[in-house]
């Protein structure tokens, strides 16, 4: 048991070390791309009423564009060496301030939103394999399809207009929480998790309720992958010797669906959850706009229309060690779930 | 053992409750004497001095920090607009202007006090002006538009008064003074704050506010709200009363149907940059006070650059005035809110004042496009592009559609261009673009400025490029004009040159609608187009 940990930890940190270079290139390449872009980010910041050459230079000398591009790139570098990611000319706030406090909010987003994604898509999914071909599987297919082609910032509108403007429910669907609520001392920056630390209920409702139409925007645009693999690989478990063999004792339909098939086809699920979750924190921007949500997301795509460089490059930083985070916690799952893919 | 571990349970049961119920009547109260504000961008510092700050921040500021004097307000067709003539005392009690206009004097109100309870003495006053005219900030540049420019030309006479000198008799002196960059500092805390490399605090005052405003900041996140609270102690307002509001939050809402949304659904109170199209469902729908006042300080324009060809040619750009579809742009972009500034009769074809901006006379009349055209040497037209910038898609978009038929009419081969806002001001500021849309504000909207700003030098708001030494002249010398009827003589010689040379195009002047709670009132078309939160009150 030990050395089976051990291995995987080794493996774990070699993995880590081998992302280290990938990362590296992600860094050079966002920020030559920026610098290729058209439009001077000095001369849009410089748009007030009366801003001349002089206030340009000044930005410019700033935002360190005064220098050779090379000279701009040795210089990124060691800042970031130093953990050091700029300021950011819209919010005037250092780039590793402003992700850090807007990372929470999108995770809890993101969160919120597989999870209810989850725990619509894998029932569906179920059904549907059951019995393939049916009304029920045409039924599923077609709210999957409803889901993925209507865009998030479409269908969050519309759940504004309904719950919102129509019906009254939900609360005005502007950031995390009723600007009237007074916010819980800050411990992990998730609004649901610190009301309850601060034992404030009335608090967590507010934030709860707060999270609910942007979440399941999110959760419709993503239900149809991860109801269409729980299908898939839901047909192939119930097509298989053991649950065959399941059936034939005789044990009961629940039994056998939930803790024989569901079981094993539930691994493919996790695998496309990490990879639909990390593609869904940067893909949320319209749904974090159309919210006003104060995420990453958002913040990168004002960052980017503006040519404000340093909080777009942070932005693809963070995004990037999510992603090899991600990508390594499903590795290190998969070890301990399957030991054969620890040998190397 | 029961009952030990069924106390704390009930005790914090009780707290809750005592919470719920202590909570409930003071949340209430709140929500009553509370403005929410929303707009679509967001207040990125907390002085507006900075290169890059938005004008959310600007009229932040108007309410954190005051200034030496404010404009009044008149009323324009039965709306509240600013008014530039009338300069009333905000910190000064009252002011004097010397005969010769050279000396402006200021004596300050005696009860006047910082937010921190320090009084606001002369010195205070000189240390911000100073550092208004000599930091590497956005003042200088506004306020060298009055005449001031160096250090030397603030003195304190005693601590309550302060003078200013000109070089010369500089109409937007005053004015520019009641702008929002020349705000004045607690100058003991900012000093404080100072560095070596930063002796005017630029960097702290970004993010913290040292001044005797009508508000204090009680939170500031940059892209997402400002919670203000009421300087009880402020008595600069109408009446020599604090502000109305207790408290104000500044709230961005990106998404335009939301902020529609909120202020209809009554959870915000005033918004004023929604989409024309909004505001015309909200108007017929009547229950919401819905204000548009023409933006009598902005002029949205189609320009040429003067120094491209075809468009250095006077006949070309003549031949494009009297092809623009103007009536179905001004409906398109616009739902025809906002005041035209095309379709005027001049009767002995000269201007009918030396108001600028004015209304010309021309018209869509697509014969005489071609006469011009065929003028210029181009009877078969030409090809170019029509640029304008994504920010303001939802007014040039149909505006760039209509624009290329009706100039396909006349053999005019229209490509658009849609550019990023960073791209399109990089363009604009190099001069490489031959053809687009804009707009622009003058804050000090009086003829010789605008003309001095917008149609001289090799700058970037020289739109059109145009270089005409007459014009540069007579709007240089109008500058200094003391003479009422000789500076109205120079604004129509300006009008006129500007008609008969057409360097671009002014469309209109768009509405700013401001849509609020019927119970909002007071509200005033200010020179930055957002709200003063000082103007308001609930009834």
């Amino acid at each position: 048991m030990m050395t089976g940990l051990g291995a995987t930890m080794i493996r774990a940190g070699r993995r880590l070390l081998s992302s280290l270079p990938a990362l590296f290139g992600v860094l050079v390449f966002t920020f030559l791309l920026m610098r290729v872009l058209p439009g001077d980010p000095a001369v849009f910041f410089a748009s007030g009423p009366n801003a001349g050459k002089e206030e340009i230079e000044q930005i410019r000398k700033q935002m360190g564009l005064n220098r050779s591009v090379p000279e701009q790139l040795v210089f990124y570098l060691s800042d970031i060496g130093h953990g050091n990611l700029g300021r950011s000319m819209m919010t005037g706030q250092p780039v590793l301030k402003d992700l850090r406090e807007r990372l929470p909010a999108s995770l809890e987003l993101t969160f919120t939103a597989l999870l209810i994604a989850l725990i619509a898509a894998v029932p569906l999914g179920v059904a549907a394999a059951l019995r393939p071909g049916s009304i029920v599987d045409h039924g599923v297919r077609l709210f999957c399809a409803l889901g993925v082609c209507v865009p998030t910032f479409v269908s969050g509108l519309l759940l504004i207009y309904v719950f919102y403007y129509l019906l009254g429910l939900a609360p005005d669907p502007t950031g995390r929480i009723d600007v009237f609520t007074s916010l819980p001392p800050q411990r992990t920056g998730f609004l649901s998790i610190d009301f309850l630390l601060a034992g404030d209920f009335e608090g967590w409702w507010a934030a709860c309720k707060q999270l609910v139409l942007p979440a399941v925007s999110m959760a419709l645009f993503v239900i149809a992958p991860l109801a269409r693999i729980t299908r898939a690989s839901m047909l192939v478990s119930l097509g298989s010797d053991f649950v065959r063999t399941a059936r034939s004792v005789g044990l009961s339909w629940r039994k056998v669906v939930v803790t024989y098939a569901l079981r094993n086809a539930i691994l493919p699920v996790i695998t496309i959850a990490g990879i639909v979750f990390s593609t869904m924190l940067g893909a949320n921007v319209l749904v974090e706009k159309v919210f006003s949500w104060p995420g990453v997301a958002s913040y990168a795509l004002d960052a980017l229309l503006s040519s404000d460089y340093a909080p777009v490059q942070g932005f693809v930083l963070l995004m990037a060690s999510l992603f090899v985070l991600v990508n390594l916690v499903v590795d290190v799952c998969y070890g301990i779930a399957d030991p054969r893919v620890s040998i190397e | 053992m029961r009952f030990v571990s069924f106390r704390p349970a009930s005790s914090m049961l009780a707290t809750v409750a005592l919470l719920l119920i202590a909570n409930a009547p003071s949340q209430a109260q709140t929500r009553a004497e509370t403005l929410r504000y929303v707009t679509g961008a967001s207040v990125n510092t907390l002085d507006p001095n900075i290169p890059g700050s938005t004008r959310e921040s600007f009229a932040l500021s108007m309410s954190t920090y005051d200034r030496l004097v404010a404009f009044g307000r008149k009323q324009l067709n039965g709306k509240w607009v600013f008014d530039l003539d009338t300069i009333t005392g905000e910190l000064a009690e009252s002011y004097d202007v010397s005969p010769d206009g050279l000396k402006l004097t200021f004596r300050l109100r005696k009860d006047a006090k910082f937010q921190d309870g320090s009084p606001v003495t002369a010195d205070d006053v000189k240390w911000s002006l100073d550092r208004c005219v000599t930091a590497p900030i956005l003042g200088k540049a506004q306020l060298l538009t009055g005449s001031l420019t160096s250090a030397d030309q603030f003195k304190v006479i005693d601590p309550l008064t302060i003078e200013v000198t000109l070089p010369k008799p500089d109409k937007l002196a005053l004015p520019n003074l009641a702008t929002v960059y020349p705000m004045i500092i607690n100058s003991k805390v900012a000093k404080e704050h100072a560095t070596a490399d930063d002796p005017w605090a630029t960097a702290w005052l970004k993010e913290h506010t040292a001044g005797s405003g009508a508000y204090v900041v009680e939170t500031f996140k940059p892209g997402e709200q400002v919670i203000l609270k009421r300087d009880e102690s402020w008595n600069r307002g109408s009446a020599n009363k604090p502000a109305f509001f207790k408290r104000v939050i500044v709230q961005s809402v990106p998404e335009p149907a939301t902020r529609a949304n909120l202020v209809e659904r009554g959870d915000a109170d005033i918004v004023v940059d929604l989409q024309a199209s909004d505001v015309q469902s909200l108007e017929a729908k009547g229950k919401l006070k819905v204000i548009s006042t023409p933006q009598y300080n902005a002029i949205t324009f189609v320009s040429m650059n003067n120094q491209i060809p075809p468009f250095d040619n006077v006949n070309v750009r003549r031949a494009i005035a009297f092809a623009l579809p103007y009536d179905d742009m001004f409906k398109a972009a616009l739902f025809g809110r906002g005041a035209p500034l095309f379709g005027a009769s001049w009767p002995d074809g000269k201007p009918v004042n030396g108001i600028y901006p004015f209304q010309a006379p021309v018209k869509t009349d697509l014969d005489k496009a071609r006469e011009y055209l065929k003028a210029a040497g181009l009877p078969e037209g030409f090809a170019t592009t029509f640029s304008f910038n994504v920010g303001q898609a939802s007014t040039a978009e149909p505006m760039a559609s209509l624009v290329k038929e009706s100039l396909a009419k006349i053999g005019i081969k229209v490509d658009i261009q849609k550019l990023p806002d960073a791209q399109m001001s990089t363009q604009i500021n190099e001069k490489k673009l031959p053809f687009f849309t804009e707009g622009i504000v003058a804050w000090l909207p009086s003829t010789d400025y605008f003309y001095r700003n917008f149609y001289t030098g090799n700058q970037r708001w020289n739109y059109s490029s145009i270089n005409n030494p007459e014009l540069a002249a007579i709007a240089q010398e109008a500058r200094f004009e003391p003479d009422k009827a000789k500076y109205e003589d120079d604004g129509r010689k300006l009008n006129a040159i500007h008609f008969s040379e057409m360097p671009q195009i002014p469309l209109w002047q768009p509405n700013q609608d401001a849509v609020m709670a019927s119970s909002i009132e007071g509200y005033t078309y200010e020179f930055h187009r957002q709200v003063d939160y000082r103007d308001v009150s609930r009834k």
